[in-house]
């Protein structure tokens, strides 16, 4: 291997691992991104991995266990620039969806009990940003494969990633949907990143939101349409943060200080 | 004491490992650890929309995503009473066998095969296998094709909703995969051959209890609603738990599953064994052909039953897709139900996949989902327990992590249901003690003294049970005195259960080892001949913490004299008990 390729690391926290398998899902650029980088470390790929310094790491999932929390610190001192990709590492995903410390404690004890941890102590579940500082975010549940390719050919020339700026309904109108709000569908769209392509609407269905708030996103004015449309205030707070995370944290602690 | 560790298990789907403990010839302990965090699915659904359920739990794994979906949409159907047409049924049925494909030939050709072939990845396989590694990329990129087409996109696709989906493919779609399926057959037919063929290690080989669906109509198929076992019983979907009966352990936030307190496995093998039978076609002469009973008894066999369930997929994607030519693109069906309960099994490409729900106003009140990975956790601990076990006795103590690797492979875990890979370690010197003391701060321990008091050193653990006795330790029993009174420990049920024996672990005489109890069912080579009798008057939940207390004799011929190495052990057992 030449000295001059990058150094890329692949790493999985908790999560599904739909991101590292989207990767290994780009069949046909598959051994262009082998040959283009030098892939240090891809567990579910490989089984030769190096722990060592490398140029970018991508990391997936959010940081859940003490024994993750002490990886992804040292997968920061050993990378040069790190990558947060997958809406779990951006957002916390949808195991972030407690938000507060007590209620996500309260829950861990109604499945685990007081079974004490004997390989790694539980933590709440929190996206990387949490724990480290992240230079570059690439959302998506998965990540899509368009959005990937193009920011790993930037990143590996020293580049940063060219995101798409705007909600998912900009992809949608692109596809001449008819937008389903109108329908009186809750439809996230507004208020989602874009990198999907529109796909549930191309379905008729309506956004969920899997991948996490666009930056700048204006949820209080989604908020109140879909009050208007007769929605209640329980429904469309568990819809907009099924997939945000901490993304959506300072809106719904706004939303809530507003109905007292 | 050494430790096997294999931390980060490559090549599997997800994030786990396998630490085999060592003391002299004896595996002590086995560990599956998954070090996935826990993510609390099942709770984060509660008070959430069937809607949004369907669309938050495929997010569990997204190798088996459309699993999922599909179980969790039998499961909300069954609860809300919608019944579907049979184009949705069919749609449905076509959108799994993407998956099975997918899945499948990741697993076989790109983590499982360069096993087998000495290479460290598929990529680096290619030099030696360039044209098998490129077909098989076409053939998992036609199963995502597959999935594409019927969820929307490879990996949590959002068009299988309750009730039916939310755009149909057109006919010509239909075509296109029908034609590519077909033009497959060549190439699938060398894979079933390749891998039923592969030169698959004798160990580990130990029977088991296979459980998978069992499809309607006497069908080979991956979906259902009865569980069928290799033992020949069935059991409605509804009656699941009493396959599962679902436990935590200390070491993985995944759940655990034994079947009447044995551990089970799923899987296509299981599949293949319970209804091989059943398969026509080609993939039915392949069965023929290449089924025999090692498959029954070698996990590591779940290779082959992948590549032929590979090939009944593609047999049956064309059967699927001219059923749905003739069909009407049905409407969604509309709910009113607010109120129910229903379960929904699948196979998953790696096994029984359950979800079970119950509505309450509308909103999920109650959800338990059960995954292939975490039923089949124990199987995976149990035949790295007798690998490991079965090779140390053998002296290839350096073959016992490359095999782990192949057998925890084997099974295709897909570790985010809840697994990076193996370790090896060695038990420090007495480190009996330190871990004696561990079992103490669990509560005080009940004693029972086994052996032959007429074969020398053999009665050390009758000797050691008197001589605990004389000097006052309280809870002291001899196997003989088992016999007559009925569980003498029933006050007792949560105090650890401790027996003193002699065990032959290949050390120096007198070498003092502590093993988890359940460890002698499997390490052939130590097993008391009473011990796997007296386990069956223990729950199973006792026998999770009772040990054996153990001494390495230096001769077991008959004869009542003790020998001078083991009787200073047996004094030195006494004073650290008595401590």
């Amino acid at each position: 291997m030449p000295k001059d390729k990058p150094k890329i690391g692949i790493f999985e926290l908790t999560g599904c691992a739909g991101d590292a398998l989207l990767i290994l899902d780009c069949e046909k650029e598959l051994k262009d991104i082998f040959h283009a980088a030098d892939i240090q470390s891809f567990v579910m790929a490989k089984s030769d991995n190096i722990d060592g310094k490398m140029d970018v790491a991508l990391v997936e999932g959010s940081v859940s266990t003490e024994k993750e929390k002490k990886e992804l610190l040292d997968i920061r001192k050993r990378a040069e620039v790190v990558v947060a990709i997958g809406t779990c590492a951006c957002f916390g995903g949808i195991q972030a969806a407690f938000l507060e410390g007590s209620e996500w404690e309260k829950n861990y004890k109604e499945v685990y009990g007081k079974t004490k941890m004997t390989h790694t102590k539980p933590l709440q579940s929190k996206p990387i940003n949490a724990h480290i500082k992240v230079d570059f975010y690439l959302p998506g549940c998965p990540i899509g494969k368009e959005q990937f390719l193009s920011t790993f050919n930037r990143i590996i020339r020293g580049n940063p990633p060219e995101l798409y700026r705007f909600p998912v309904c900009v992809e949608c109108k692109w596809n001449e949907n008819d937008c389903l709000l109108n329908k009186d569908i809750p439809c996230l769209g507004p208020v989602t990143a874009a990198g999907c392509g529109a796909i549930c609407i191309n379905h008729n269905l309506p956004c969920v939101g899997c991948w996490g708030p666009i930056p700048g996103a204006n949820f209080t004015s989604e908020y109140y349409l879909l009050k208007e449309k007769g929605f209640d205030d329980d429904f469309i707070r568990k819809r907009m943060g099924n997939f945000s995370g901490t993304g959506i944290a300072d809106f719904l602690g706004k939303i809530k200080g507003e109905k007292r | 004491m050494k430790r096997i560790k294999i931390d980060h298990l490559a090549r599997v789907e997800g994030n786990g490992g396998v630490v085999v403990t060592i003391d002299g010839k004896a595996v002590i302990d086995v560990k599956f650890v998954i070090n996935e965090g826990p993510r609390l699915v099942e709770r984060l659904t509660l008070g959430k929309t069937p809607e949004e359920d369907v669309s938050i739990v495929p997010r569990i794994c997204a190798i088996c995503s459309i699993s999922h979906k599909y179980a969790a949409l039998r499961a909300m159907e069954n609860a809300l009473s919608v019944k579907v047409p049979p184009k949705v049924a069919l749609f449905r049925e076509l959108m799994h066998m993407g998956e099975m494909i997918e899945s499948h030939s990741l697993h076989v050709y790109y983590l499982a095969l360069p096993d087998y072939v000495g290479f460290p990845n598929a990529i680096a396989m290619a030099s030696k296998f360039d044209l098998e590694v490129k077909i098989a990329l076409e053939m998992k990129e036609f199963g995502n094709h597959i999935m594409e087409t019927a969820s929307g996109r490879y990996i949590h696709g959002e068009n299988p909703v309750i009730g039916g989906f939310g755009r149909y493919p057109t006919n010509d779609e239909l075509l296109r995969i029908k034609a590519r399926a077909i033009q497959f057959m060549p190439f699938v037919l060398k894979t079933v051959s390749l891998f039923c063929e592969l030169d698959y290690p004798y160990v580990p080989e130990e029977k088991t209890i296979f459980a998978c669906c069992n499809p309607e109509k006497n069908q080979y198929g991956f979906a259902g609603d009865e569980i069928i076992l290799s033992t020949g019983e069935t059991l409605n979907k509804d009656e699941y738990k009493k396959l599962t009966s679902e436990f935590i352990v200390s070491h993985s936030y995944a759940k655990r599953s034994r079947y009447k307190g044995q551990p089970y496995s799923v899987g296509a093998l299981a599949r293949i064994n319970n209804l091989g039978e059943r398969l026509r076609g080609e993939a039915g002469k392949m069965f023929k052909k290449y089924f025999n009973r090692r498959w029954k008894i070698n996990p590591l066999f779940n290779n082959a039953a992948q590549a032929v369930e590979i090939c009944y997929a593609f047999e049956r994607i064309p059967q699927i897709i001219d059923k749905m030519l003739n069909l009407p693109d049905p409407p969604l069906i509309k709910y009113k139900t607010r109120e129910g309960k229903g379960t929904g099994i699948v196979e998953a490409p790696r096994g029984l996949l359950i979800h079970s729900y119950e509505i309450a106003e509308g909103l999920v009140s109650s959800t338990d989902i059960i995954t292939p990975t975490a039923q089949n956790a124990e199987d995976i601990e149990r035949y790295c327990t007798i690998a490991a076990q079965k090779l140390l006795s053998k002296g290839e103590e350096d073959k016992i992590r490359d095999r782990m690797d192949l057998v925890v492979r084997a099974f295709d875990p897909c570790i985010s249901c809840s697994a990076h890979m193996a370790e090896v370690k060695k038990a420090l010197p007495e480190s009996w003690k330190s871990r004696l003391a561990e079992i103490k701060e669990h509560g005080l321990p009940l004693f029972v003294g086994v052996g032959k008091s007429d074969c020398s050193d053999d009665g050390v653990g009758l000797q050691l049970a008197l001589e605990l006795r004389k000097q006052g330790v309280k809870d002291v029993w001899l196997e003989s005195e088992l016999a007559e009174q009925d569980c003498p420990w029933k006050n007792g049920l949560d105090r650890p259960l401790v027996f003193l024996d002699a065990v032959d672990f290949k050390e120096k005489p007198g070498k003092v080892t502590l093993l988890p109890f359940h460890t002698i069912l499997t390490n052939t080579v130590l097993s008391h001949r009473l011990l796997p009798f007296l386990s069956c008057q223990i729950s199973y939940d006792h026998l999770k913490n009772s040990y054996i207390l153990g001494i390495q004799p230096q001769t077991i011929e008959k004869g009542h004299k003790i020998s001078r190495p083991v009787r200073q052990a047996l004094n030195r057992v006494v004073r650290q008990i008595k401590n």
